[in-house]
């Protein structure tokens, strides 16, 4: 007899399980494989090896192993995966999640805690999924005399606007979500939504802290936007182009970083403001206005404000790789796809499997992701130091970086870049 | 004629504007202020102007829009509006603003745009800078001139005396 539970019984729990798999396997035979079925004749199928892949044979296809590759590759092809998992959300939400599972295990290091530690055994590994789940099973409360409206679709839009950055970064040659031909003005409009949505979120909570964290908020972004801009307007001297894939392109051979250091550094700055991290995090400042703008947020919504701040976390970060690291530029460490499974198949003793349709993936590609996530996750970590070295400094003397010191830096750096055209150094004629 | 994308633009765009005069809570006016101005960004963008849609979002949405929301939330709204209820003073307004759009579209209509047919691609925004810097410098220095004199007197008024004297920790 337990303690925690006196009324378990093995036979009952025996007996739910076996209910559950069938309540289980009969609404999926009776609703899921129909629903299937009906999504299937809706939408287009792919031609594989030239031949149509029809909804009735789907299921048959799928568990054919010498069609199942084939299928997999016209299905990585379609704009929905690219949105949904590789360049768009499924891997921003990864790598975001990584980040704030290192970023407090880190900080914990720093100041010799020791940091999560009992979920999932090692190290804590499961915190995260825990505070996840803890999240999404708490009660959801909005403050009696708040803007009802607003106050629900803040945190969505937050995470939408977060997402629309990060279909914005390209992550491999020819993996990105949207390539539009002016990527870098789709970034400063995009980036110019955050503060509007932080201020009808702390305004429509209809609460002092909230408001002043805000109104904090709304100082800090409004003014590190204009150096922001700035700073990357020397790339844009130097590339002739606004396109971020066209940006890492001309990146082949050396990285903007080491003609445009300032810029480098002055954007470094002002993504810290933009992010609200510390030594910037004012709009948040725990010790002083509870937790600023996110106060009354509450259960999942709080979760989803989190979940944009770290997607934009990502994207700040992979926009510096991409403008100053040179995105997926890199060494080729990538091995390349051995060409005799490719003819002969796999061989092992007697039995020989062929498998059409390999490799997944090119080995650009794989190269090109490997470099460009080695480089964000270290531009990551350089954002997620100073909140365990450095105070929070002042508002005045935030604003007083932002209008004075940062722009006069910025004008330097566009007359660097300018000096570097006019010289030959770089354009035509010149390294590239 | 009947272009979906261009109907319901319209209809936002319009509707927006509306709600943006009607609202009696400021804040949701500038909201569909800023649906208003997306709205004209989207014609932009149906215009083939992508780089002028792309400004028009960063700027007036994200900075105008802002500075609006900024002012309504800041300042007591008895001190910036007077309430003035009056069915003669609105109707005379919707004839006015009747009467000019009018006389606009009869104008527009009367020009002979409706006859014009281009399948040209859409123009450039290289092409576009290209033209500043060559044919209309002029104007591309005054207007450099004007907004480095803004920006310098902008770091200027920002500027503290009593932050560099070592005082201020109250």
């Amino acid at each position: 007899m337990s303690v925690i539970a006196p009324d378990f019984k093995l036979s009952e729990f025996i007996k739910s399980l076996f209910d559950n798999a069938f309540w289980g396997l009969m609404l999926m035979v009776l609703v899921g494989l129909p629903a299937i079925m009906m999504v299937l004749f809706v939408i287009e199928m792919p031609v594989i090896d030239g031949e149509l892949l029809t909804p009735f044979l789907a299921f048959t296809w799928l568990a054919d192993p010498t069609r199942t590759l084939p299928i997999v590759h016209a299905f990585m092809a379609t704009d929905m995966f690219r949105v949904m998992v590789f360049p768009g959300f499924g891997f921003a939400a990864l790598l975001a999640a990584g980040t704030i599972f290192v970023e407090r295990k880190m900080l914990a290091k720093l100041q010799l805690r020791v940091g999560p530690f009992y979920c999932g055994k090692v190290e804590g590994i499961l915190q995260l999924m825990g505070d996840g789940l803890k999240l999404i099973s708490k009660e959801i409360i909005i403050p009696a005399k708040a803007d009802k409206p607003l106050f629900w679709a803040a945190p969505v839009l937050f995470v939408a606007t977060a997402a629309a950055f990060v279909s914005l970064i390209p992550v491999a040659p020819g993996w990105v979500v949207a390539d539009i031909d002016m990527g870098l003005l789709a970034v400063f409009a995009i980036i110019g939504f955050f503060p509007i949505i932080t201020i009808l979120s702390a305004w429509s909570a209809n609460s002092k802290y909230p408001f002043i964290g805000g109104i904090r908020a709304l100082f800090q972004m409004v003014s590190f936007e204009i150096p922001l801009i700035l700073s990357l307007l020397g790339v844009v001297m130097v590339t002739g182009t606004l396109s971020l894939s066209g940006i890492v392109e001309s990146q082949s051979s050396f990285p903007w970083i080491i003609f445009l250091p300032i810029g480098a550094i002055v954007f470094f700055i002002t993504m810290l403001a933009e992010l609200e991290r510390i030594p910037f995090d004012l709009p948040e400042a725990e010790s002083e206005i509870v937790a600023g703008w996110l106060t009354e947020f509450s259960g999942m919504m709080y979760g989803l404000v989190q979940l944009g701040t770290y997607l934009k976390l990502y994207a700040f970060a992979a926009l510096f790789t991409v403008l100053f690291l040179g995105g997926w530029h890199g060494p080729m460490i990538v091995p390349p796809f051995p060409h005799e499974i490719i003819t002969e198949g796999i061989v092992m003793g007697p039995v020989s499997a062929q498998i059409p349709g390999l490799p997944l993936f090119t080995q650009e590609m794989l190269n090109g992701a490997l470099w460009f996530v080695l480089k964000t996750v270290g531009v990551i970590f350089f954002i997620l130091l100073p909140r365990g070295v450095f105070p929070r400094i002042r508002i005045d003397m935030l604003l007083g970086l932002g209008w004075t010191k940062l722009i006069g830096l910025c004008f330097v750096n566009v007359f660097i870049a300018l000096g570097l055209l006019y010289a030959g150094v770089l354009g035509p004629g010149g390294l590239q | 004629m009947a272009d979906p994308v261009f109907l319901g633009l319209s209809v936002i765009t319009i509707g927006s504007a509306i709600a943006a005069l009607e609202l009696r809570s400021l804040v949701y006016g500038s909201i569909a202020l800023m649906g208003t101005l997306g709205g004209i960004a989207g014609f932009f963008l149906l215009l083939d102007a992508p780089f002028v849609a792309l400004f028009q979002l960063a700027v007036y949405v994200g900075s105008i829009a802002v500075l609006i929301l900024f002012t309504v939330m800041l300042v007591r709204r008895e001190l910036i509006f007077k309430k003035i209820e009056d069915g003669r003073r609105r109707l005379a307004g919707i004839g006015l603003m009747m009467a000019v759009m009018i006389s606009l579209g009869a104008v527009f209509l009367d020009s002979g745009i409706k006859g014009i047919e281009t399948d040209e691609p859409p123009v450039d925004f290289r092409e576009i800078g290209a033209d500043f810097v060559v044919y209309y410098w002029p104007a591309l220095v005054a207007m450099a001139l004007v907004l480095a004199g803004s920006v310098t007197g902008a770091l200027v008024l920002a500027r503290r005396e009593d932050t560099e004297n070592g005082g201020g920790t109250g």
